[in-house]
């Protein structure tokens, strides 16, 4: 087998060390690649060398550790090992007796950084893709060779921290800043650089810093803030209630990260070093760093997935249009500008356009207040949209997405409309959530280029899309759709054309039965807490009050109609929905009155309640919390085994992930089929029948729920390992 | 010409007044949302477009040659070329009558001829004591050069230079435009109260056309940036409650004594772009297609500064001797209303055959303009006049209205600061 190092001694007295792993597209760590580097080092520190060069042999600098071999880790002492072993390499590697440079190109993440930070000069890059980071928190562990230690030692720990707490990789640029790189050179004198900074070096000419020295403001803070017991003492301690804030505790990754970080910032490096591998072993073998790990392979799959199995040709998208220019279509315009395809923007009046190009504007406004764009970009951008009240300037597009109100036959006589302008070989979407596509393509000659394309809202925030072909959408149209939400930013998951899809088939039966359980009296605060607390990311009943009772309503009723007496809407829904003015948030009242910042719980809803226990002569009841937890999330699980039972999703991988990235499900839980194999499939299944018993048959477990219970099989194969481990 | 030019379509923004509603948008923005719309209204292939020209008098400082950047923000292909064209208020027809050159000595065969203005974004610049101030600060290297450099400065160094202000004034004859137009009323001895009276109807007859939707045919509503909160759909200079009587209050503008000219008659300052997708009459043809209507021909001419609203006089004359053509060939006419005392000049001196002998070397007058064919739209006195696109939009106007109208000849001519003439002969047919 050929080798991942090679080594290149020049006479001047030089050495070049080479990273190149065999066979792999990118530079990892593999075991053979580390206990190959030990050996080397162990050589070279013998050798009279005046300076080594590191650099890759490849197009990116070093992606990380090998996850793979993370994933061969089973015991907490084999992970301290683990970790102890790479941080050997690299103290041999910061113990050379000359001085190393390193020279990173491309992505330098996780292992890659902390080979970086034992070398002496790190000289990065300009290039876009040139990142640097410690993304190993993500993963639901923290850096164990010597990541810890030695960024805090060099870039101080209020940047450290904001490093390795989020995971976060930083550019080339910042990393000059925080003086984590001391050069940064052009991309396309790379190469030159490369020579002469390590000749120069070897010559006892260290390079010269690239950047200006911090101000003296910058300098006071810092040496306030970190080289002081209180000034750290406050430095953590903010860090900490920020962590809590977003993770409400739930990760155990980033606060061990912290308590690491805190712990060993100054003092001796080898103390700090025992720390961190100890850390580390306890953490890989979580349930939830092998979750988030999963979740990592599942999304760099999707990344490839075509959504189709033959190898069809893609249409590339020149310019779109998109027809309704509501809050959706604003959105999805926003979208399409801001990946630079031409939209035009199509409503029936010139009101109706202009506030689609409002919506549009709101989202760039929120890039400049956080200072990723600047008002002339936005202009820019904003050219791309033109607004139209007629099909002028529709008809040159190769795709139009349909997105006006959710109705049937607005949305069928809009799209035969669309149909009668654009060429033969425009592709047709239609945004919807819930109506059928078959039926709706029913409305077009040519119902093979047609299929659904569901984005969640907000646009700008929401990562998921649903593709939804129809019973006659072709395969090339699938993969069109497929890769244009890919092109747009976008994870998309083929879903099956059922009554809500995917998403909402399994979501909004949560929303319901949370509402179920706030009619039978428990309250909307607690329902809302205990559920936030799981980990979602807010409560399901101010959910539905943020999604708007009218386009809940109209989901649930098409949901009941499809699937009849499972998924009855909660009365108090239809009698909520149904009072003057109460909407949801939008309107400032639905299960809460929203009065500027606050909310609180709406009068009307208790009042509606009484009314239907009166009406059903129905007694309030009490539910500990454990059920009414169980009653939100299994209701899910159970829906979700019918989808994969009726194949509207592929694999569960999929169907995870569709959850985790369009409602927020938790990731440390490893999505909801994860979390139903950790809970035990017969366990599952047992409480369901209890609950089909006491609150209604609803709860009743499906048929692949029961032959699974009966054959102890999970969701995901028993090591946690999923179908499509590369 | 040796062909005509087929104006395939055009289109133009909402026309507002300066430091109103469309202030949030540069010439180059205005400009390039008329040349995008023009492309998708007309679907034609942007690939087969050989050059886009465009009239701009008062060039932002942020877009040198600002013609490339309209062609860029307008999503045109990266490989189009484009140049920007300068004849001051004839620059929109100039930027035709270019494209017209160009494709008929067979250098281009489809050109997007346009014209834009944001007198809105027309700066305010630091005078040369200033500038001489800054540029020693700049030139000093010790703190001494500095302090000495920074002890020349006066208050009365920040009095700006209005650009504005300046580029509406004759450098050469020194009178700004509405002075010129004083000449005129002086000249032919025309009373405030005919001024007024034009510039009444002007605004009577832009609200009925407005009211029609006869505007709106040439307009795409503009969504206003940077907030996108309203729609602009129409020319906002329209005035539907303007009266004799508040017009008779105006105090005169330019000169405050004798003069008769005041804000009220003469046109406003103003925002506001136009397009047009033009080629040869024979390329139109054999693509199949049906143009708008045509450029049969067009003439400039130039006279004395301090009369150049005489400009469409001379040109027109100029033009008929060219085309062969009479005026009675014309069934609608616009004449660019820069002062409505300028186009009643324009029309006494079209009568009159001692002007023609005196000034236009013709035997006889070229001939009267019937009134009741004279901007039956209204004119700039209610539209407003962004100095760069007024051509182009009355070559599109005249063209819309003899669809209308089911005639075939008219004729656009507009007056030129500097002192110039621009006169063009349209057709539709």
């Amino acid at each position: 087998m050929s080798s991942a190092w090679t080594f290149q001694e020049e006479s001047s007295g030089l050495g070049h060390l080479t990273f190149d792993t065999p066979e792999m597209k990118v530079n990892v760590f593999t075991a053979e690649a580390v206990a190959e580097l030990s050996d080397l080092l162990e050589d070279l520190a013998k050798r009279n060398l005046k300076a080594l060069a590191i650099s890759s042999g490849k197009s990116s600098f070093i992606a990380g550790a090998d996850i793979k071999l993370l994933r061969t880790v089973t015991t907490t002492a084999d992970g301290i090992e683990k970790a102890r072993l790479g941080q050997n390499v690299f103290d041999k590697l910061a113990a050379l007796p000359y001085p190393t440079i390193v020279f990173i190109h491309g992505a330098c993440m996780g292992g890659g950084l902390e080979l970086a930070l034992a070398c002496d000069y790190r000289v990065v890059s300009d290039h876009a893709k040139t990142i640097l980071g410690l993304p190993e928190v993500q993963l639901g562990f923290i850096p164990g060779w010597g990541g810890t230690q030695r960024l805090p030692r060099l870039i101080g720990l209020e940047a450290s921290l904001s490093m390795i707490l989020t995971g976060k990789p930083v550019a080339a640029k910042k990393a000059l800043k925080i003086g984590l790189a001391h050069v940064m050179v052009a991309t396309e004198f790379m190469q030159a650089e490369m020579e002469r900074l390590s000749q120069d070096l070897a010559e006892g000419r260290p390079p010269r810093l690239s950047r200006r020295p911090p101000g003296l403001v910058a300098r006071l803070r810092k040496a306030v803030l970190e080289s002081t017991p209180p000034g750290r003492h406050l430095l953590i301690g903010q860090a900490r209630k920020r962590l809590l804030e977003k993770t409400k505790g739930l990760y155990p990754a980033p606060l061990a990260a912290l308590d690491v970080l805190e712990a060993t910032a100054t003092g001796d490096i080898q103390a700090g070093l025992q720390m961190e591998a100890e850390a580390f072993g306890r953490l890989i073998v979580t349930t939830e760093s092998r979750n988030m790990v999963r979740l990592f392979f599942i999304r760099e799959a999707l990344k490839k997935e075509s959504g189709v199995e033959t190898d069809v040709e893609e249409k590339h998208v020149q310019r779109a249009a998109v027809v309704g220019a509501g809050v959706m279509g604003g959105g999805i315009a926003w979208l399409m500008s801001h990946c630079g395809i031409p939209v035009r923007l199509k409503d029936i009046d010139w009101d109706a356009v202009t506030k689609g190009m409002a919506t549009a504007a709101s989202y760039y406004q929120q890039l400049v207040r956080i200072r990723k764009m600047v008002p002339d970009e936005v202009a820019l951008k904003m050219h791309h949209i033109s607004g139209t009240t007629d099909y002028r300037g529709v008809e040159s597009a190769d795709l139009v997405l349909e997105a006006v109100v959710e109705k049937m036959a607005v949305k069928q006589a809009v799209l035969a409309e669309v149909e009668n302008v654009v060429s033969p070989h425009a592709l047709i979407g239609t945004n919807t959530s819930s109506l059928s596509i078959t039926e709706m393509a029913t409305a077009l000659k040519h119902p093979e280029r047609f299929a659904g394309m569901h984005f969640f809202n907000p646009v700008n925030r929401m990562p998921l899309v649903e593709v939804i072909p129809g019973a006659k959408t072709a395969p090339a149209t699938i993969a069109s759709f497929v890769a244009f939400a890919r092109r747009v930013g976008k994870t998309p998951v083929v879903v099956g054309d059922c009554p809500g899809f995917l998403v909402n088939r399994i979501l909004l039966p949560y929303i319901n039965e949370c509402i179920w359980m706030l009619q039978e009296g428990i309250a909307a605060e607690r329902i809302d807490r205990l559920l936030f607390d799981f980990g979602m990311p807010m409560g399901p009943i101010r959910l539905a009050d943020e999604v708007g009772l009218d386009v809940g309503a109209k989901v649930t009723d098409v949901l009941e109609a499809g699937y009849g007496e499972r998924m009855q809407v909660a009365p108090l829904l239809k009698r909520l929905a149904a009072e003057p003015d109460t909407t949801g948030k939008k309107a400032g009242r639905g299960f809460y009155v929203y009065e500027g910042r606050k909310k609180s719980v709406n009068p009307r809803v208790d009042a509606l309640r009484l009314e239907l226990a009166r009406e059903h002569a129905l007694s309030a009841r009490e539910l500990d919390d454990q059920t009414i937890l169980r009653r939100a999330i299994y209701i899910m699980i159970n829906e979700a085994a019918r989808c994969l039972a009726e194949s509207v999703v592929e694999k569960p991988d999929y169907l995870d992930m569709a959850m985790l990235m369009g409602t927020g499900f938790p990731a440390h839980h490893g999505g909801l089929l994860a979390y139903a194999d950790t809970a035990g499939i017969p366990g599952v299944v047992e409480t369901l029948r209890r609950f089909a018993e006491e609150f209604g048959p609803r709860f009743a477990p499906c048929e692949r729920l029961e032959e699974m219970a009966a054959a102890k099989t999970l969701f995901y194969k028993k090591n946690g390992g999923t179908d499509n481990d590369g | 010409m040796k062909e005509r030019l087929a104006i395939i379509d055009g289109i133009r923004t909402p026309q507002c007044r300066a430091g109103g509603v469309l202030r949030g948008f540069g010439a180059d923005d205005l400009g390039a949302i008329a040349v995008r719309e023009l492309m998708l209204r007309t679907a034609y292939p942007e690939s087969d477009v050989d050059e886009l020209i465009l009239g701009n008098v008062a060039q932002p400082v942020h877009a040198a040659n600002i013609a490339r950047v309209v062609a860029l923000k307008a999503g045109l292909p990266t490989h189009l070329i484009a140049h920007t064209v300068h004849r001051n208020c004839a620059s929109g027809m100039q930027a035709i009558s270019s494209a017209a050159n160009k494709i008929f000595s067979g250098e281009a065969e489809v050109m997007i001829a346009a014209g834009t203005e944001s007198m809105s974004n027309i700066p305010l610049l630091y005078g040369p004591q200033m500038t001489k101030l800054f540029a020693s600060l700049a030139r000093a290297k010790t703190l001494g050069q500095r302090l000495k450099a920074l002890s020349s400065f006066r208050f009365s160094f920040l009095k700006p230079i209005v650009g504005l202000e300046k580029g509406l004034t004759d450098p050469v004859c020194g009178m700004i435009m509405g002075l010129t137009a004083e000449v005129l009323a002086r000249e032919f001895q025309i009373p405030r109260e005919e001024q007024d009276a034009f510039a009444l109807l002007s605004h009577q007859r832009a609200a009925a056309a407005r009211d029609a939707g006869r505007l709106a045919e040439e307009i795409v509503p503009l969504p206003v940036a940077p907030r996108y909160e309203r729609v602009q759909e129409h020319d906002d200079g329209i005035r539907d409650d303007q009266t004799l009587e508040a017009l008779a209050k105006l105090r005169p503008y330019f000169d405050r004594q004798t003069g008769t000219v005041t804000v009220g008659n003469a046109c406003s300052i103003t925002d506001g772009a136009a397009a047009l997708l033009v080629m040869s009459e024979s390329r139109a043809k054999s693509e199949g297609l049906e143009p708008l209507g045509y450029v049969r021909d067009y003439a400039y001419a130039a006279l004395e500064g301090n009369r150049m609203g005489l400009g469409p006089v001379y040109a027109t004359s100029k033009l008929l001797a060219k085309s062969g053509m009479k005026m009675k060939d014309f069934k609608l006419v616009e004449i660019n209303e820069a002062f409505a005392v300028q186009v009643l000049a324009c029309l006494r001196a079209f009568e009159s055959k001692e002007f023609a002998k005196q000034y236009l070397d013709r035997k006889t007058a070229p001939g009267a303009v019937d009134p009741e064919l004279l901007n039956v739209n209204g004119g700039a006195v209610a539209l407003g006049h962004p100095v760069g696109a007024t051509g182009t939009r009355l070559v599109l106007t005249v063209l819309k209205e003899l669809r209308r109208r089911n005639q075939n000849c008219g004729l656009a001519t507009l007056c030129v600061g500097g002192g110039q003439g621009a006169a063009f002969a349209l057709e539709v047919t």
